[in-house]
């Protein structure tokens, strides 16, 4: 293996049978076990508290921790409606993630993150250490855990950034609205969630690794995350401490803020990108919303409006038939501003229609999925009146938009 | 002949009068389906309001099976709201109720034109629309 063995390979037991890499290990761990794996009460050694995590950066680990919960779960679990709480979780990880690295110039001694930041070798010996279960004591983050800060922060910003895409792309909101398209917003979807799985897996990895170590050295991280003291052996002598810098840590904060918050202001001041100004068409408002609610233009391609349109004699088992002028009046209407003219998420997916009823907003694939789950009898509810009746759930209906957040179901 | 028509339009109007309130644009109204049902049928007597009141409430023949009758969408009587069948709410039809009723010859032909077709797969004839307005004026 290339490694100098330690000393239990004194130990001559392993001398009469085959060398294997893997045999070597299983053997070294089976003498861990008779002698107990603590190194730290292993020797013997004296210890005593260190301050090591100051409030700043507790608060932190923590609030990120919520964060991140409430962030996957409104992600992954709820209801789309719950897209608020989704958000401000989103909005709040920035804001965490960018403290962590002004702390981390201005913290105190071991929120800096120059002391804990590793050269590669150092990386590699601190892993072949634990691959021996003989990892060397660090008073603040070793280089594995390091390596998970930096990877979860990078993973944490790439998340956020690709989620303020998807919002301004898919969803117009945001301050991306007016810079994302449509597609941009697709594409960042798909890195959003990927990138959401990575992270689920550092998660697992960071918490096996904190029990690994609190199994191997016999400090208690998870308390040490609470109370920010750990108990270092008397061995070890811990370096100057340097004191935190509260006030340069706030002012460049609020400049940050200032500057970012003046930033995503002028980009949000773009009008978003997928909705267009619509001229208001008296006839069509008047005409088409006698017996049901004005449809929104952009839910149905240009071809189904003009099937529907010519078919008005016999539209859903109705008579809704016009004088010819105000009809020409409104296929033109309808025509200009079809789904194909916007750039919302709805107008994209609706554009395609179900060939059994191409003039069918609520038949498309798209309504269908969307809808899925929600049962027959939620859609008879007399608050709701039936699935054409798309104002009852979404109060954002008129503009084109439906929002996550605009989607309330009556409850009766 | 002429004074006949002439004479049955003013007691359509005066009858139209004695219900609701005298409104001339729907006395206009009132006045061309009188003369149309003349055209139509020289035996024509006058709308009657119980003739209106029937055909508004039966069940009729001949339209489509999501519609036999008026009452399908408007309410089941002159004074209650009736809803359409994608759910949205049409308010009374007797003038009583709804003051506005009737007044834009436009509306009133396009929604004879649609629910007369809807209902009975025709066209209504001067006489059923006349008697329908007068059941509902006079209400
Ligand atoms: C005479 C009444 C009437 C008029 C006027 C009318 N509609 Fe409809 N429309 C209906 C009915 C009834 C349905 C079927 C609703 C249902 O199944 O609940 C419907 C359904 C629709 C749908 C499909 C909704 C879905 O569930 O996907 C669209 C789109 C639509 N109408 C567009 C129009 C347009 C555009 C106009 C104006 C030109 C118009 N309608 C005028 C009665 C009408
Ligand atoms: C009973 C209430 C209800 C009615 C009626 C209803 N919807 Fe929805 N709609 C929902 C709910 C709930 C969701 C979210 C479902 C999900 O994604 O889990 C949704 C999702 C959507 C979405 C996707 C929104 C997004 O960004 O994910 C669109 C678009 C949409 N509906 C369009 C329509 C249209 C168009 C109609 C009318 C033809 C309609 N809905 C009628 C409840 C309703
Ligand atoms: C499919 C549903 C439906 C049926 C069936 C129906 N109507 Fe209507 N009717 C409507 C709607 C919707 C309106 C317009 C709503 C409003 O004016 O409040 C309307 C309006 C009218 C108007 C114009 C009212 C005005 O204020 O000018 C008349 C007249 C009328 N209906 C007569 C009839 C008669 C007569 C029948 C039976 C032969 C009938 N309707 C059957 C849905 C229907």
């Amino acid at each position: 293996m290339g490694l100098a063995l330690p000393y239990i390979f004194k130990d001559e037991r392993h001398l009469n049978r085959s060398l294997t890499p893997c045999s070597v290990y299983f053997y070294y761990l089976s003498h861990l076990i008779e002698k107990g794996p603590h190194y730290v009460s292993e020797k013997q050694e004296k210890v005593h508290p260190v301050k090591v995590w100051d409030l700043p950066t507790r608060i932190f680990h923590w609030s990120l921790v919520a964060l991140v919960a409430i962030g996957l779960i409104t992600g992954f679990l709820s209801p789309e409606w719950w897209m608020g709480v989704h958000l401000w979780a989103g909005y709040g990880t920035v804001l965490l993630v960018v403290f962590r690295l002004v702390w981390g110039i201005f913290g105190s001694e071991y929120s800096r993150l120059e002391t804990f930041t590793f050269t590669p070798r150092e990386v590699i010996a601190h892993i072949r250490e634990l691959f021996f279960l003989r990892p060397t004591h660090y008073i603040g983050h070793n280089p594995a855990g390091a390596l998970m800060i930096f990877a979860l922060i990078f993973i944490l910003a790439g998340i956020t950034i690709s989620g303020l895409l998807v919002l301004g792309g898919e969803e117009n909101q945001g301050p991306l609205a007016g810079a994302a398209n449509y597609q941009v917003g697709d594409m960042a979807a798909d890195i959003h969630e990927a990138l959401t799985f990575i992270l689920m897996v550092l998660i697992a990895f960071h918490i096996v690794g904190v029990f690994t170590e609190i199994h191997l050295s016999g400090e208690n991280l998870v308390r040490s995350m609470i109370d920010g003291i750990k108990r270092v052996p008397d061995a070890i002598k811990p370096p100057i401490h340097r004191d935190a810098r509260p006030l340069a840590a706030i002012t460049t904060m609020v400049s940050f803020a200032m500057l970012a918050g003046s930033l995503l202001w002028l980009f949000s001041t773009m009008p978003p990108s997928g909705l267009i100004a619509m001229a208001v068409n008296e006839d069509f408002q008047r005409e088409c919303g006698d017996c049901h609610e004005v449809y929104h233009p952009s839910l149905l391609p240009r071809a189904s409006w003009t099937t529907l349109m010519a078919g008005l004699d016999d539209h859903f088992g109705e008579d809704a038939s016009l004088e010819p002028d105000t009809a020409i009046v409104i296929t033109a209407h309808l025509a200009t501003y079809g789904s194909e003219s916007w750039d919302t998420e709805a107008a994209n997916r609706f554009r395609t229609v179900s060939p059994d009823a191409p003039i069918q907003i609520s038949a498309t694939p798209y309504w269908l999925r969307k809808h899925d789950d929600i049962g027959e009898a939620t859609f008879k509810r007399k608050g709701v009146g039936g699935k054409s009746h798309c104002k009852a759930c979404h109060r954002d209906a008129e503009s084109g938009r439906f929002d996550d957040q605009k989607i309330k179901i009556p409850n009766e | 002949m002429k004074m006949l028509t002439l004479a049955l339009a003013t007691a359509a109007i005066l009858l139209s009068a004695v219900g609701a309130q005298a409104n001339p644009a729907r006395d206009a109204i009132v006045a061309g389906f009188v003369a149309q049902a003349k055209a139509e049928n020289p035996g024509f007597d006058g709308f009657s309001a119980t003739r209106g009141e029937i055909f508004f409430k039966a069940n009729q023949v001949g339209g489509k099976p999501e519609t036999p009758s008026c009452t399908s969408c408007h309410g089941a009587t002159p004074f209650t709201p009736g809803q359409t069948r994608a759910g949205k709410v049409i308010d009374p039809m007797a003038v009583s109720k709804t003051q506005d009723r009737y007044t834009d010859p436009k509306k009133v032909d396009k929604w004879f034109r649609r629910n007369c077709n809807s209902v009975l797969g025709r066209e209504c004839t001067a006489e059923e629309k006349g008697d329908y307005l007068t059941f509902m004026i006079s209400r």
